[in-house]
């Protein structure tokens, strides 16, 4: 059984509490209190079993937005079986677009294109 | 069309007859209206019935199917977690302080579900402001499990798993923190799903804890919620943390078989870190076979302890949840509940530098549970230690106090869902979750789809 980091922690008396939350703007009266002093115990493992040893740079923002993989796989956007229900949202629209899709692939690239995708892979200045 | 009404039908099957002009929605609503009258007296899933809306939607679905219109949603009797804004119908976050607040516009998720016909049957009980549960010092009492109405559906869309499991709906939406769509999906014995954060909106779904809240759908079966989620996902420019992600076909995509799945077993989360019951260890066991008979292959995997993840979820949500109360708590403490008083004042004593240290360690959590699908396509594990505990058998402080499996999913930022596993010798559901890579929803939900087919856990149902 994994050892409760709340147990490492002091206990943190009434008193001592009264004054955190009136640091806080708080009154509470001592039921809510002593409630306080029971949940704070378990935050306080918690805080204290976070690890303080990073690098000081090694964070460049605190977003955790994470971009879908593309392409997506084929598998999951192949055409529907008959019979399987999916989104009603209009399917003729969306055949037309893969249509165009297709034929912008298969077809020569412009000229313009081609030189923007030369510079994406790496090929500027040759 | 005709007016008999078969029970407990899915979202897929009553799709499915509706399209076919075989059910009327207008039936298939009064059905449901009629249940929830007998029926939701013990379980108080229900905070408020929109009787007169339900049946203003019901009809013109009807019409909309007689004119011709096909959907897998049109005319489908849903519930939604009382956090969900919806136009013109009072929206309380099962609290009294916002016990009289009437939105003046739908959140963005119900929109789209009325856009696809769907029919608004009422909303759910929930934990207070989806944390503060199950307390009974509130206006409305909690949801009771309708396995054993003793017993605690698990939180906080409490009333989301009880109404989807007793059939008063065909499917809900829930919310999910830090497991409060798993956990009562599990104990509930129904199907639920977290999805990647930034593929389905929260505009207009009041918050808990901003970095952490995900919406989604809960239903009886995975496909189901791979229906909903068809409705459900895509980008929504208003809300900073959605994600013009491609867009997937999910009730497509759960048809592929599983053959060659790399799946890992995260076995030291429940043998060890939150240690589970025998049965519970049964089931996952026999899981286990269900899916290598299904042509999986799976290996044990590791992650960091879930304690590790619940530090850092718990020390996020706290000081969230607090800064976003913490002008009401100051005016109105007495008017929240013990139990929120009890998850949420400690926010006020967490300092910047600790809550900014949990994020900076969150980095690291992420990181490492990418690294495991490098290796496999999905994890599976026990979302709980075992079956629904007695209600009365619930602490304030249990948030803090005992870890949860499911928090790791929403530290990590990846989706994560719990499908019905089997059940104990007592008759109670244990739940089984699926964790997949970011944006790896469509094989969660064709892993928990498919371990329903062929483990059979959908044919029964609470006897009410």
């Amino acid at each position: 059984m994994p050892v409760s980091p709340a147990a490492s922690v002091p206990p943190l008396s009434p008193g001592e509490m009264q004054l955190l939350l009136s640091r806080a703007g708080l009154a509470l009266n001592p039921g809510q209190v002593a409630d306080l002093v029971l949940a704070w115990r378990q935050v306080a493992g918690l805080i204290a079993s976070l690890p303080r040893d990073r690098p000081l740079a090694d964070d460049m923002a605190y977003t955790f937005r994470l971009m879908p993989r593309t392409p997506v796989p084929a598998a999951i956007t192949r055409p529907k079986p008959a019979g399987t229900v999916t989104k009603a949202k209009a399917p003729a629209a969306r055949s037309r677009t893969a249509v165009k899709a297709k034929a912008r692939a298969t077809a020569t690239p412009k000229r313009g294109a081609a030189k923007r995708a030369g510079r994406k892979s790496g090929k500027r200045g040759r | 069309m005709t007016g008999s009404v078969p029970p407990f039908l899915t979202i897929a099957q009553a799709g499915r007859l509706i399209a076919a002009k075989r059910l009327s929605p207008v039936e298939l609503v009064k059905d449901l209206l009629a249940r929830i009258e007998t029926t939701d007296p013990r379980l108080n899933a229900f905070l408020l019935v929109t009787e007169r809306q339900a049946l203003t939607a019901a009809r013109a679905a009807e019409r909309a199917v007689m004119a011709g219109r096909k959907g897998p949603l049109l005319g489908i009797p849903l519930g939604y977690k009382d956090i969900y804004e919806t136009a013109g119908v009072r929206t309380t976050a099962h609290s009294r302080i916002l016990a009289d607040n009437v939105p003046a516009k739908d959140a963005e998720t119900v929109r789209r579900l009325h856009a696809e016909g769907a029919v608004m049957m009422g909303k759910l009980a929930t934990h207070e402001f989806a944390i503060g549960g199950p307390a009974f010092d509130l206006p409305w009492p909690p949801a009771h499990n309708p396995w054993d109405v003793r017993r605690f559906t698990g939180g906080s869309s409490s009333g989301s798993g009880a109404a989807v499991a007793a059939g008063l709906v065909l499917g809900a939406l829930g919310s999910d923190t830090g497991g409060s769509i798993r956990l009562p999906a599990a104990y509930c014995g129904i199907a639920g799903i977290k999805p990647t954060p930034g593929l389905v909106s929260r505009r207009g779904v009041i918050p808990l804890a901003p970095s952490l809240d995900t919406a989604g759908p809960m239903a009886w079966t995975a496909q189901d919620c791979a229906i909903l989620l068809d409705a459900l996902a895509g980008h929504d420019p208003a809300d900073p943390a959605s994600v013009a992600a491609p867009q997937v076909a999910y009730a497509s995509a759960i048809a592929k078989p599983l053959k060659g799945l790399r799946i890992g077993l995260l076995r030291r989360f429940y043998e060890h870190d939150v240690p589970a019951s025998p049965e519970m260890l049964h089931m996952i066991n026999r899981a286990v076979g269900t899916l290598k008979g299904l042509g999986c292959r799976v290996e044990e995997a590791t992650l960091p302890p879930v304690q590790d993840y619940n530090a850092v979820g718990r020390v996020i949500i706290s000081s969230e949840a607090y800064a976003l109360h913490e002008a009401t708590l100051k005016t109105r403490l007495s008017d929240y509940s013990r139990v929120f008083r009890v998850r949420v004042l400690a926010g006020a004593l967490i300092r910047a530098a600790d809550y900014i240290t949990a994020q900076r360690r969150r980095t690291d959590l992420i990181a490492a549970t990418a690294k495991a699908f490098e290796k496999f396509d999905v994890l599976i594990t026990a979302p709980t230690a075992g079956a629904a505990p007695l209600l009365n058998e619930q602490r304030p402080d249990d948030g803090f106090a005992r870890p949860l499996i499911t928090t790791v999913a929403n530290v990590a930022a990846v989706p994560s869902m719990v499908v019905c596993g089997g059940f104990t010798t007592a008759g109670l559901p244990l739940g089984l979750e699926i964790i997949g890579p970011a944006w790896g929803d469509a094989t969660v939900l064709r892993v928990g789809h498919q371990f329903e087919q062929a483990a059979g856990t959908r044919t029964r149902r609470p006897e009410l």
